[in-house]
């Protein structure tokens, strides 16, 4: 799908603010008609980085290169990208022909092209018929899609999109996901796409760029993410997962709260400290003594599509998931495929530092 | 029953609100001069209105002055609401509080400093310095109201409108600005009402010649309000709320706009794209008359000192308010080639302090008796060349007795107006007899008229009625005599109707009392209005005025204010004069003069006794003097004891 060009290239970009390193010699290929999503939590840097992309703030250092030419310092108004903003930032005093015929305007289109465009875009984004409505009669979610109109009419090479459906509600937002999705195979554009929401992350792009702390964590697409991750924060900001410390005995064998599990990981060494990740919804749940560890159920709530449950078992809280119930104070036994099992080096330095979970919470509630 | 309490307390409060600006809207209709009787129904006063120059031009000053400073102010604000949005919240916090405390401070204070900083830094006061008063005290009621704006601020529109391939000034003239629209709007018309109501700060800023309505009305105080301002308050109340109505009808226009023409995705028609730019028919008679208010503002009123100077330059005047036929001052240009620039007080004392400490430059001042003594006294006038003033053969020999109290050898003034105190009384309602023959002061002490009698409410003319009764003089400075005339003014209180000034005038008008004690310049104006009126001079003597032309030492144009004072006792002049105020006027051309009495029919000026008393009378009169401030103390101090029984 995505073609093997680059269009953006970040080269050792720097930025803080007020002394607070935001962004850290940080780098970034986007290729041409990728659906890229930088994902992290608030504070990772990844909307410094949309706007330094948009031309909104400038780089301490560092260089954007767009197709070969350096636009570090090409105003915004000039950059062949549009931004979708996260409260959308449509014009209140216009109607939405008006928003949406804004930057054709500027450019100095015919009347009749205009008003081509609008009744297209409109249809586009499913909202044919609104040209004269005042934009605060609408709801969220078609204010969004007007701003996305009011961006795509201008036939961007690249467009921003910054948590564009963080102010949805979950059904809007799951229906626009996929909006997007049609849109991005439709225009034939690439999309930087920044949020903070994981699972849409997954949903929607071809490539994930994970950051915290403004590094990438890891970059690749969701499934690698999902599936591989490479340290312990990216496992714990991608899903719920259980981490351990364990202690890789030998090649394939791993041991996880005094109990030695089969793996598939090789070459960590002999006895080397390691980050062990098991997602709950890959623990078998069995009678006692048929599993690997013995335990019992300690809380039990139903959350949908199947039960979530916490067993403690080795002196440790396994996070487990299962279609089946298991009452509080059942004795069960917890068993893992070895393939399900994702060793990863505990981080080297302090910046890889996977931050906890609690401070993941943390920060966000303080965003909001 | 619940409901009609509604309906009560709704009228009620439409009546406390409205009862005042409808009263006097009636009375800008009524024939009468008078606030107490209706005497038909006329358009009188609009045509005066119209035709007074002065009162248009401190209309067109009031409003060409609301409207640049409100503008100027609109700029100036909403580009330092700009520069503080950007600033850190400390910052723009500490220019919030700088902005706040002007607004916190007391007029008072506003207009002395703006005016000594005028004057520290040799600005003469002007238009200009009026109108830099006006910027300086509406900036921050723009601030005030435009800020609020910028919080609201949809997030980065401006952003967008930038991401959209705006330049930043078509992204700030587009999307920005309209957003703050609403508080530019506000702000803007904020300042303007503040910019017209405004008196304090104008008074103490403006120069020679500026007048706007607050301070033209202020100044008319001397001798009343003519009904010409009813008139004027008629017409600018009448306009504003035009503009309102229209405003609001443009508002409901911009409501209607969309939501009608909102259709479902297959009823669209090909119209429907092209999204309108362009006004509405409210918008767009609502430009109009802001464009034709600003163009015949700019057009007439630009700095408003007369466009055409005369040959021989510019007289400035410094006068009572309305104390000429304001008609002179063409005839003068006209006759003379000297343009007048006119300029008002209300009393004495307050034009004193702009003399002696040279605020503005005049030429030419009028002043009364007391006040000319004491400005010669301290030296602030210039001698009169009486040489250059042939008109001054024709002056009343009576008035050259009186002019030897204050004018010794009448060196420094010429006199303007004159007049004695009496007791004016409604025939109607006092017994024949009692004014048959000579009439005595003490006819306000008569029981008989117990509730009847108006006194004046000034410490000098109250005392000089009992003073005269008494038989001591109105300017003694003997504590015996001054206890003696405060015993007999307490021992008249229960007699009293009310104590009062310009409106005694209008309450002998309307009826309201049997009589008062009153200048004998308002008596012919009172006949005008009530036939049954008559004016009596009580034998025991009484005061005589004198308003009298002089000259300043700041006069710059010598020439100029010799040929106003001799253009002032040509015949025109004074017969002009006289018929606008009624006052008496020392002129000797004016002896001839038939005058249409209201009560007598056609009568020669020289035989109605009102404004000409008879030798004998005035042999009993005296003129106020200046008591030194030992004496006001003294004057004061007795006032006290009177008042406070």
């Amino acid at each position: 799908m995505a073609k093997d060009t680059t269009l953006i290239q970040m080269k050792d970009i720097s930025k803080s603010y007020d002394g607070e390193i935001v962004l850290d010699e940080f780098d970034l290929n986007i290729r041409e008609n990728e659906f890229i999503t930088l994902l992290g939590p608030s504070g990772c840097g990844k909307t410094t980085t949309l706007r330094i992309l948009g031309g909104f703030t400038k780089p301490d250092t560092g260089k954007v290169i767009f197709e070969g030419t350096d636009i570090t310092d090409m105003p915004a108004n000039k950059r062949p990208l549009n931004t979708v903003f996260q409260k959308y930032s449509l014009f209140p005093h216009m109607n939405v022909a008006e928003n949406i015929a804004f930057g054709l305007r500027i450019s100095g289109k015919s009347a009749a092209y205009i008003n081509d465009k609008i009744k297209y875009a409109l249809k586009l984004v499913n909202l044919a018929g609104y040209e004269n409505r005042a934009v605060t009669s609408l709801s969220g979610g078609q204010q969004q899609r007007i701003a996305i109109a009011r961006a795509i009419v201008n036939e961007p090479r690249v467009l921003l999109l910054d948590e564009p459906l963080g102010a949805l509600d979950l059904k809007l937002r799951q229906e626009m996901q996929y909006e997007l999705i049609r849109l991005k195979n439709e225009l034939g554009i690439t999309f930087v796409y920044v949020t903070h929401d994981q699972e849409e992350a997954l949903t929607m792009s071809d490539t994930v760029v994970v950051m915290n702390k403004g590094y990438i964590q890891q970059m690749g697409t969701p499934e690698q993410i999902y599936n591989e991750p490479e340290n312990a924060f990216v496992a714990d900001f991608i899903g719920d997962s259980n981490i351990f410390d364990g202690i890789m005995i030998e090649d394939r064998v791993v041991e996880i709260c005094g109990h030695k599990f089969p793996c598939v990981d090789e070459g960590f060494g002999r006895n080397k400290p390691v980050d062990v990740v098991i997602r709950p919804e890959d623990i078998i749940i069995g009678k006692p003594g048929q599993g690997m560890i013995d335990g019992v159920v300690t809380s039990n709530v139903f959350i949908g599509v199947h039960y979530e449950m916490c067993v403690e078992a080795g002196g440790s809280e396994w996070l487990c998931q299962n279609t089946r119930s298991f009452p509080v104070g059942t004795e069960v036994s917890l068993n893992v495929e070895p393939e399900n099992i994702q060793i990863m080096n505990k981080p080297q330095s302090e910046d890889e530092e996977a931050i906890s979970l609690e401070e993941v919470l943390g920060e966000e509630q303080q965003e909001e | 029953m619940k409901k009609y309490l509604k309906v009560l307390y709704i009228a009620l409060i439409v009546l406390f609100l409205y009862l005042p600006i409808g009263t006097l809207m009636v009375l800008s209709f009524n024939e009468s001069k008078s606030m107490t009787s209706w005497q038909g129904f006329s358009f009188r006063w609009y045509r005066e209105m119209f035709s007074n120059e002065e009162l248009m031009e401190a209309l067109g000053n009031t409003f060409t002055i609301a409207l640049w400073a409100s503008m100027i102010a609109t700029v100036i604000g909403v580009m330092a609401c700009i520069a503080m949005n950007a600033m850190t919240d400390r910052k723009r916090n500490i220019f919030m509080g700088l902005n706040n405390i002007p607004l916190l401070n007391a007029d008072i204070v506003t207009g002395i400093s703006l005016m000594i900083s005028f004057l520290l830094f040799g600005i003469s006061l002007n238009y200009g310095t009026v109108l830099f008063a006006h910027v300086t005290f509406c900036i921050p009621y723009v601030i005030l109201s435009v800020m609020p704006k910028f919080k609201q601020l949809e997030n980065h529109t401006y952003e967008a409108a930038l991401d959209l391939g705006a330049s930043p000034a078509y992204a700030f003239f587009k999307v920005v600005l309209p957003d703050l629209m609403p508080g530019i709007t506000s702000g803007f018309l904020l300042s303007f009402t503040m910019s017209v109501d405004d008196f304090v700060i104008t008074h103490f800023t403006r120069g020679a010649g500026i007048n706007t309505l607050s301070t033209l009305i202020y100044s008319q105080l001397k001798i009343g309000v003519r009904p010409t301002l009813f008139a004027l308050s008629t017409v600018i109340f009448l306009l504003v709320l035009v503009i309102l109505l229209i405003s609001n009808y443009v508002k409901s226009e911009d409501k209607d706009r969309t939501p009608k023409k909102a259709k479902k995705a297959d009823e669209v028609t090909e119209d429907d794209y092209i999204y309108r730019s362009g006004m509405t028919l409210g918008k767009k008679i609502l430009v109009g008359i802001v464009c034709v208010v600003i163009i015949a503002a700019a057009v007439k009123f630009t700095p408003s000192t007369p466009g055409e100077v005369g040959e021989n330059g510019v007289v400035y005047v410094y006068n009572f308010g309305d104390y000429i036929d304001p008609e002179l001052t063409e005839q003068f240009f006209e006759e003379t080639g000297y343009t007048v620039v006119c300029d008002y007080f209300d009393t004495n004392e307050e034009m004193y302090p702009v003399i002696k400490n040279n605020t503005a430059d005049y030429d030419v001042i009028c002043a009364s008796d007391y006040m000319i003594d004491k400005m010669i006294r301290e030296d602030l006038l210039m001698e009169i060349e009486f040489g250059q003033i042939p008109n001054m053969q024709y002056l009343s020999q009576n008035i050259r007795d009186f002019m030897e109290e204050f004018d010794p050898g009448m060196f420094y003034s010429a006199p303007h107006t004159w007049g004695t105190y009496g007791i004016i009384y409604n025939t109607e309602l006092v017994d024949e007899e009692d004014f048959e023959g000579d009439v005595s002061w003490s006819i306000l002490w008569d029981e008989k008229y117990a509730g009847k009698i108006i006194m004046p409410n000034s410490i000098r003319e109250a005392d000089m009625v009992a003073a005269k009764l008494l038989g001591y003089s109105m300017n003694t400075l003997d504590e015996e005599e001054m206890d003696a005339i405060t015993q007999k003014l307490i021992e008249q209180k229960p007699l009293v109707y009310s104590y009062a000034n310009d409106n005694a005038r209008d309450l002998m008008i309307g009826d309201n009392a049997s009589m008062a004690v009153i200048t004998s310049g308002d008596v012919l104006y009172a006949q005008e209005d009530n036939e049954n009126l008559a004016y009596v001079i009580p034998v025991e003597g009484t005061e005589v005025w004198t308003d009298c032309w002089a000259v300043p030492k700041s006069c710059k144009n010598y020439d100029g204010a010799m040929a106003w004072i001799n253009f002032m006792y040509s015949y025109d002049a004074a017969v002009a004069n006289f018929e606008y105020l009624t006052y008496a006027i020392p002129n000797t051309q004016l002896d001839d003069y038939v005058y249409e009495d209201y009560i007598e029919g056609e009568t020669v000026l020289s035989e109605i006794g009102i404004i000409n008393p008879s030798e004998e009378i005035l042999a009993r009169c005296e003129t106020l003097k200046n008591l030194g401030p030992e004496g006001d103390d003294m004057y004061s101090r007795y006032w006290k004891i009177f008042k406070s029984k």
